[in-house]
């Protein structure tokens, strides 16, 4: 399988700390994999490392085959598309805008300026609104919708970049339960369909274990736990959370668990 | 005492201290002339519709113009005067510059405009221009600071370039603001380039001096109510405006 993304002992700081401390793995094109831990464990830190945000100061990320620290990382950011915790859409703009913004990277820059979109541009986008089920509502603004309409915009402007990596930040956290299974069945339905990698952090184990085949569990900044979802056990998450666990957040009893705790 | 009392006694004594400089009697005397005044003024003589007319579009113009160069200008300035933008010893010289431009009142730069430039509009559009841009790239300057990282972020984070996050993730959260202020600040304008006539700065002020000081209350009526009807429209207009782009 192809490796699409991969860290070798990567380390960086954030605020002068030192936030992830020599990680290693490599995700393969097409894995889905959550990755846990306690607030302040990391997860956003890792996700914004790989997203190029954040600067490699010791080891290696490479994204998409390109080295993150290297002077073309931009073309790899451009294949990487991130979807955040709040959405961060732009309110006053259409929803087709919104989604349009997802291309920006891959449009000239003065056509794009003056929203003269590529016929080939707005038939994709326009596609990816059928897709996610918000035709009717294109030409509204996005600071009328609802959260639930809100967080298709922020996927389908995610999926208009036609990332080979999807990267997520908690991007549940501000639904309720029928929306947060809907958002991440809508999230993984679309990347399989077209073999991207996503990568998703949650505090809600559940849902990892439901919708990821790999876990990646933080401590600290670093790795606890990296296992295929089918062989982690009720303790290797409650291990991740120590006592702060909560009776919702609990995962579902499973069969055969099998401990891999790194 | 308690603090509240002692602000009330400090407060009152203070209006006593302002009413002590100004002679109120004179007000007895003044409805009657006020009424006089009004006499005089009705019916208005509109036989001066086409001068009126004429500094009307010279008032506006001036409005117009000293706004679009103070908005140019200001869009420079806000951006050296952001403190997200800029360093600190940029952003506080920048705002030290503004909060000076401001404190100088416009009809003293409209004199001193008068003096550089000569008679008519062009010193009222540098003057307001000058006055106008001390106001507008404060307030532009702050709709820049309030801008909203996430959606700048985001688009950073889909490989969009500098003029593109400023075109789709910072310009369309600043958009109302700086429609707001901007619509605010050509009334603001439009009332003062109404007074600069009377320094010489050309527009509708220099006839409403002309026939007070000649007597001609019944034209200096049409002249007032041609200006209220200017005021009104614009108003009408701005508020239309706003609730538009809002």
């Amino acid at each position: 399988m192809t490796t699409a993304l991969s860290l070798e002992k990567a380390s960086c700081f954030l605020g002068g700390r030192l936030v992830l401390q020599g990680l290693s793995f490599a995700l393969g094109q097409g894995d889905v994999v959550a990755v846990l831990g306690a607030s302040g464990a990391g997860k956003s830190s890792l996700l914004s490392l790989l997203d190029g945000r954040l600067p490699v100061v010791d080891g290696a990320v490479e994204v998409g085959g390109i080295c993150l620290s290297s002077s073309v990382a931009r073309k790899a950011r451009r294949k990487t598309g991130f979807i955040f915790q709040d959405f961060a859409l732009v309110d006053r703009l259409s929803v087709f805008r919104n989604v349009m913004a997802g291309r920006l990277g891959h449009l000239p820059l003065w056509s794009s300026c003056f929203g003269r979109d590529r016929p080939g541009d707005r038939r994709r986008v326009m596609e990816l609104l059928d897709e996610t089920g918000l035709t009717p509502f294109a030409d509204r603004r996005v600071d009328a919708l609802s959260g639930g309409q809100r967080q298709r915009v922020a996927v389908a402007r995610c999926l208009a970049q036609e990332p080979d990596v999807i990267l997520a930040d908690e991007p549940v956290s501000n639904l309720d339960p029928e929306l947060s299974v809907q958002m991440l069945k809508l999230l993984t339905a679309q990347a399989r369909k077209r073999g991207a990698t996503v990568v998703f952090s949650t505090h809600q184990p559940d849902l990892a274990l439901r919708f990821a085949d790999r876990l990646i569990g933080l401590v600290d900044g670093q790795i606890r736990l990296d296992s295929p979802t089918a062989r982690v056990h009720d303790a290797d998450i409650a291990a991740l959370y120590g006592a702060s666990l909560s009776p919702y957040q609990q995962p579902p009893q499973r069969r055969q668990p099998c401990l891999r705790v790194c | 005492m308690s603090a509240r009392v002692l602000i009330f006694l400090l407060g009152v004594g203070i209006l006593y201290l302002c009413a002590e400089t100004v002679d109120f009697s004179k007000i007895s005397g003044a409805g009657a002339r006020l009424s006089d005044f009004a006499g005089r003024m009705i019916p208005p003589d509109f036989s001066v519709w086409p001068e009126v007319l004429r500094g009307l579009v010279e008032t506006f113009s001036i409005a117009v113009l000293g706004t679009f160069f103070s908005c140019v200008l200001s869009v420079v300035l806000a951006v050296l005067a952001s403190r997200v933008l800029m360093p600190p010893v940029v952003w506080r010289t920048t705002q030290g510059l503004l909060a000076a431009i401001r404190a100088v009142p416009l009809i003293l730069v409209a004199i001193f405009m008068v003096g550089a430039v000569g008679l008519g509009p062009l010193p009222g559009i540098l003057a307001i221009t000058f006055h106008a841009t001390g106001m507008l790239a404060k307030f532009y300057a702050e709709a820049i600071d309030q801008v909203s990282p996430a959606p700048v972020v985001a688009l950073d984070s889909a490989g969009a370039g500098t003029v593109q996050k400023l075109r789709w993730a910072i310009w369309p959260q600043m958009a109302p603001v700086v429609l707001r202020d901007t619509v605010f600040r050509f009334e603001l304008n439009l009332r003062e380039s109404l007074v600069l006539g009377i320094v010489g700065a050309g527009g509708i002020g220099l006839y409403v001096q002309t026939y007070v000081r000649s007597f001609q209350y019944d034209k200096a009526a049409t002249v007032t109510l041609a200006i209220i009807a200017l005021v009104v429209l614009s108003e009408s207009v701005n508020s239309l405006l706003t609730r538009r782009f809002s």
